[in-house]
């Protein structure tokens, strides 16, 4: 162990198995993603830039447990936690048009408002952010103890 | 505080539950309204009174779904290019998870409405847009809008009106000349038609009346003896045939 590492509490190997840990995990929910979208898929192709959006939102989620897996046991995963539910706030926003999709066939255009259904994801988010911030208030409480 | 973060994860994980199964169930209640004979139209009936055009639809729901339906409501717009001829909607009953309803959903348009709008209609065949739209609401939550354009032919009721081989016997002061047209309307044209001489100064010299019986695709020709006031009379005069509100005139000059 290097100077460093004795000041720091820092070792290569911890930060190797946690990066690892890391990439399993995010391994894994990429598996479950990729079965959401086939599933998915099948009946929501036809909506404008679906591929896209799809990507995004996996996309985001994937890094944030990645990045959450790895600041285990520090402040930075709930910080990230707060940061995730703002990320999916403003995106639910985004990709639901406020609310309101619609796919135009031919002839025929069918719109589908769900505003009631957004608002209530936005509040479970927001509840998200409350619980992260206790989290952390929690941690430094904690740690300052220790 | 450990508790109220436990409370609030606890609340998160039973809303996103809640959140992600309604749409879930809102689709399979529609899929298992629409199997089957939950829905019906019954046979149209078109009927034309007093000017008005009404359109009875009487159909049924029967809502097998979970879920009520409410703020049901059925708009139908007519335009010719960018001019909205007519504009009608009807908002349905709501129906509950469970119940059978049988309505009437009728519209009724005012012809002379339309041909104020736009008085070609009486006179040329048209290719107008019919855009209609079906609003619902299932749940309370969720809304759904479905809208349709189509194109449809309007046929006009005096196609290509001609008033033609005027001549004018200066002795007793009879004005004769042909009228024709085609009734491309898919409504026969029954009643009366006054025609009446107009002058230059806009005064009404003569007029006669019509009867007409023509029936949809038939063509209408009648020679028209018109005695005039001589002493209003002028070289060019228009010719005013006027139906139940319509008006429509034609331009004639003596020979």
């Amino acid at each position: 162990m290097n100077e460093l590492e004795l000041q720091h509490g820092f070792s290569l190997q911890r930060f190797a198995s946690r990066v690892a840990r890391a990439f399993l995990v995010t391994a894994g929910y990429a598996v479950f993603w990729l079965i959401v979208w086939f599933l998915t898929s099948m009946f929501l192709a036809g909506f404008p830039n679906y591929n896209r959006l799809f990507s995004v939102l996996a996309g985001g989620l994937l890094f944030f447990t990645f990045a959450m897996v790895l600041a285990e046991g520090t402040i930075y995963k709930h910080i990230l936690a707060i940061v995730r539910a703002f990320f999916l706030i403003v995106y639910l926003t985004y990709a639901t048009n406020g609310g309101t999709l619609t796919i135009n066939l031919e002839n025929l255009t069918f719109t589908v408002e769900f505003v009631p259904l957004l608002a209530l994801m936005v509040v479970i988010n927001l509840l998200e952010v409350a619980r992260g911030l206790l989290q952390a208030i929690e941690f430094a409480a904690k740690s300052s103890k220790d | 505080m450990r508790l109220t973060i436990k409370a609030i994860g606890f609340t998160v994980a039973l809303l996103w539950i809640i959140t992600l199964t309604l749409p879930v169930s809102v689709t399979l209640s529609l899929l298992k309204l629409a199997e089957g004979k939950n829905l019906g139209i019954k046979e149209p009936t078109f009927t034309f009174t007093n000017g008005n055009l009404s359109l009875t639809m009487p159909f049924y729901i029967n809502n097998t779904g979970f879920y009520d339906i409410s703020e049901a409501k059925v708009q139908v717009k007519i335009c010719k290019a960018n001019i909205v001829l007519a504009e009608v909607s009807k908002t349905l009953p709501e129906i509950q998870a469970g119940q059978t309803v049988e309505a009437n959903c009728s519209f009724t348009a005012s012809l002379e409405e339309i041909f104020q709008k736009d008085q070609t209609l009486l006179t040329e065949d048209a290719d107008l847009n019919v855009n209609a739209t079906l609003h619902f609401r299932v749940a309370y939550l969720i809304a759904f809008n479905i809208a349709s354009v189509s194109a449809t032919q309007w046929g006009a009721p005096f196609h290509n009106l001609t008033v033609y081989g005027e001549t004018y016997n200066k002795t007793s002061h009879v004005l004769y000349f042909y009228v024709s047209f085609n009734n491309h309307a898919s409504l026969p044209l029954e009643g009366s038609v006054t025609v009446s001489i107009i002058n230059s100064n806009n005064e009404t010299i003569g007029a006669t009346s019509l009867n007409l019986n023509v029936q949809p695709g038939e063509a209408f020709l009648e020679h028209v003896e018109v005695a005039v006031n001589s002493q209003k009379m002028t070289n060019s005069v228009l010719v005013r045939l006027s139906f139940a509100n319509f008006e429509i005139s034609r331009r004639l000059v003596q020979p």
